[in-house]
């Protein structure tokens, strides 16, 4: 069994080792690993400021999009778990935005956000009749606030999914345990509840915070990292580097260090996450 | 931070909730709580209200996607919200003048050939990380490590792969790399499964003279094929989402895949927004009708396996 293990470990590592060594050499699309040029790929990256622009936006983006996107997901996970008539239909309804190919996530919020004729313009017209039409992805802000909405609607469910679960598979005895004692509603969810699935929300944050970082195909579809560079995020700007501009070396250092930020962003959360689990 | 995952994941026990159909006699510790006086009456007010708000949440974008789909440009640029009387010019030029029916069954192909493939790979793997401790906890770590970072500049190594193998823009070369990319989610969700089968299944086969291959292949894979539909419904479903790689490795009609298609209906110098909603529309069928019919495995695949 050893060999498949090996295979495998090769098999995922060649990327790995792939984008390491083109950000230390001269690599263009057709010719990677030209010649070892050491951290100037760095440093150039670094001196420009569009890179990092995109790295700090990608932060600002991916906790927003994470903060939001699990309040959701913990208030409706919730409010499923007490419903009495929600059952299997509107489960299933839920986690229909989840199972949406992200290209036609961004087209159908592309067309709620059109400027003539669109869904929120449409809605804004009837409201403030006479009013001019409103074009939210050529608005540098809420482009930024479009695109971050989308990726909410999209992947919330998935944090449903999980809280949900986590709310199903509470030992039961406990919570009649608590009950008996006194405890109810609010108070029993705080110090019942919550407690119980606060293990399954930090690891859902994670998960999420992750998803965020590696948006890439509704910024394409929606703005094309536009106006300005209002949407340019990291998995963006390396798919720039990569495919219009044919320079690996670049996206490669963009993507390590991109690494080095998701890392810096998560580490408190795993180290909340993993205190959580040994409690 | 991926050993982080997976440790959290596996502090919540497994459960199959998403499979039952709910009632308010099915979730015990509501309806004993429920004497609680009219407050919890206020509450489960406020919980339908929230799931009614969440539905809508969900589905009125996909309405009005459908609602597009069925206006013509005049109407969508008056800015009306229900076509009346619905035009279905755009669905039929959807099916007929772009290609997509083929490129719905391209993304069949490459969605079920690739999930067949990940299993192959994942299941020996996550059996001998669960069974034989191979590489300890940090190895699925170290699997899962690549999922955490964008996938673009793998492309080119892949691209590469696929030149050698003569399978450059073909639909066979985008199954492999999807068989590929997936197999680590695929061990992640596996591993979980794998660890609740009874030992001791394995050892009465061994004893009974079976080697290491032919316990996998005759007792353990039977055992799993629940789990093994639901990960390769998950994973189906990924590859059929997939667009960059897509985009990048396909260039004609016999390999282009739906997400590929619709965007160059977008690149277009005049976007038809009615067609490309009609086509969007086409194309997320089959994703859909997989999860209505296959909702419980789906569930059970992203509930019970990682998290256990």
């Amino acid at each position: 069994m050893a060999p498949a293990v090996l295979s495998l470990v090769v098999l995922g590592g060649y990327p790995l080792v792939f984008i390491a060594l083109a950000a230390f050499t001269e690599s263009s699309l057709g010719r990677p690993f030209q010649e070892f040029v050491g951290a100037a790929t760095f440093e150039s990256v670094l001196a420009d400021g569009d890179a990092t622009a995109s790295l700090l936006r990608g932060v600002v983006y991916a906790l927003l999009v994470a903060v939001v996107s699990v309040a959701l997901g913990v208030a409706t996970a919730v409010a499923l778990w007490r419903s009495v008539r929600a059952g299997a239909v509107v489960r299933t309804l839920l986690l229909l935005p989840m199972i949406t190919p992200p290209v036609v996530v961004g087209v159908l919020w592309k067309l709620v956000f059109t400027p003539s004729g669109g869904l929120v313009d449409t809605v804004l017209g009837a409201v403030i009749p006479g009013g001019a039409t409103f074009s939210v992805l050529s608005h540098p802000v809420f482009a930024f606030l479009g695109v971050a909405l989308a990726d909410v609607w999209e992947w919330t469910p998935l944090i449903v999914l999980l809280v949900f679960a986590a709310l199903i598979g509470q030992d039961a005895a406990i919570t009649e345990a608590a009950s008996l004692d006194g405890a109810h509603g609010f108070r029993l969810f705080r110090s019942i509840t919550l407690p119980a699935i606060a293990g399954t929300v930090a690891a859902a944050f994670l998960i999420r915070l992750v998803l965020a970082f590696k948006v890439f195909d509704l910024v394409y579809v929606m703005t094309s990292g536009g106006p300005g560079q209002a949407t340019t995020l990291p998995a963006y700007v390396i798919w720039q580097a990569a495919l219009q501009q044919f320079d690996v070396g670049r996206a490669a250092a963009v993507t390590l260090l991109l690494a080095v930020v998701v890392t810096l962003v998560t580490l408190p959360v795993v180290a909340v996450t993993r205190r959580l689990h040994n409690d | 931070m991926t050993d982080a995952f997976s440790r959290h994941l596996a502090a919540t026990p497994p459960n199959t909730a998403f499979e039952r159909t709910s009632g308010s006699t099915t979730v015990p510790p509501r309806s004993k709580a429920g004497s609680g006086g009219r407050g919890r009456g206020g509450r489960s007010v406020a919980a339908e209200v929230w799931v009614v708000l969440s539905l809508l949440a969900a589905l009125v974008p996909l309405g009005y996607l459908v609602s597009v789909s069925l206006m013509s440009q005049g109407q969508i640029s008056a800015g009306s919200l229900v076509p009346l009387p619905p035009d279905w010019g755009n669905w039929s030029a959807a099916l007929t003048e772009t290609g997509l029916p083929r490129a719905v069954l391209n993304s069949i192909v490459a969605a079920l050939g690739g999930a067949l493939l990940t299993l192959a790979f994942a299941l020996p793997a996550a059996w001998a990380m669960a069974r034989h401790r191979t590489g300890g906890r940090s190895l699925a770590g170290l699997v899962l490590s690549p999922w955490l970072l964008p996938p673009i500049v793998a492309i080119v190594p892949l691209f590469s792969l696929l030149r050698v193998l003569g399978l450059n823009n073909t639909l066979v070369g985008l199954t492999l790399v999807y068989a590929l990319t997936n197999t680590a989610v695929a061990i992640w969700l596996l591993e979980g499964f794998v660890r609740r089968l009874p030992v001791e299944v394995d050892e009465a086969a061994q004893l009974d003279g079976a080697g290491e291959w032919r316990v996998l292949v005759s007792v353990v894979t039977p055992l799993l094929t629940p789990a093994l539909i639901a990960v390769g419904v998950i994973v189906a479903v990924l590859n059929y989402n997939e667009f960059l790689f897509a985009t990048f490795l396909t260039q004609g009609p016999d390999a282009q895949t739906v997400p590929v298609i619709l965007s160059l209906m977008l690149g277009e110098r005049v976007q038809d927004f009615g067609t490309i909603a009609a086509a969007s529309l086409v194309g997320v069928v089959p994703v859909y009708a997989a999860a209505v019919f296959l909702q419980h495995r789906l569930v059970g695949g992203l509930t019970a396996g990682s998290l256990t």
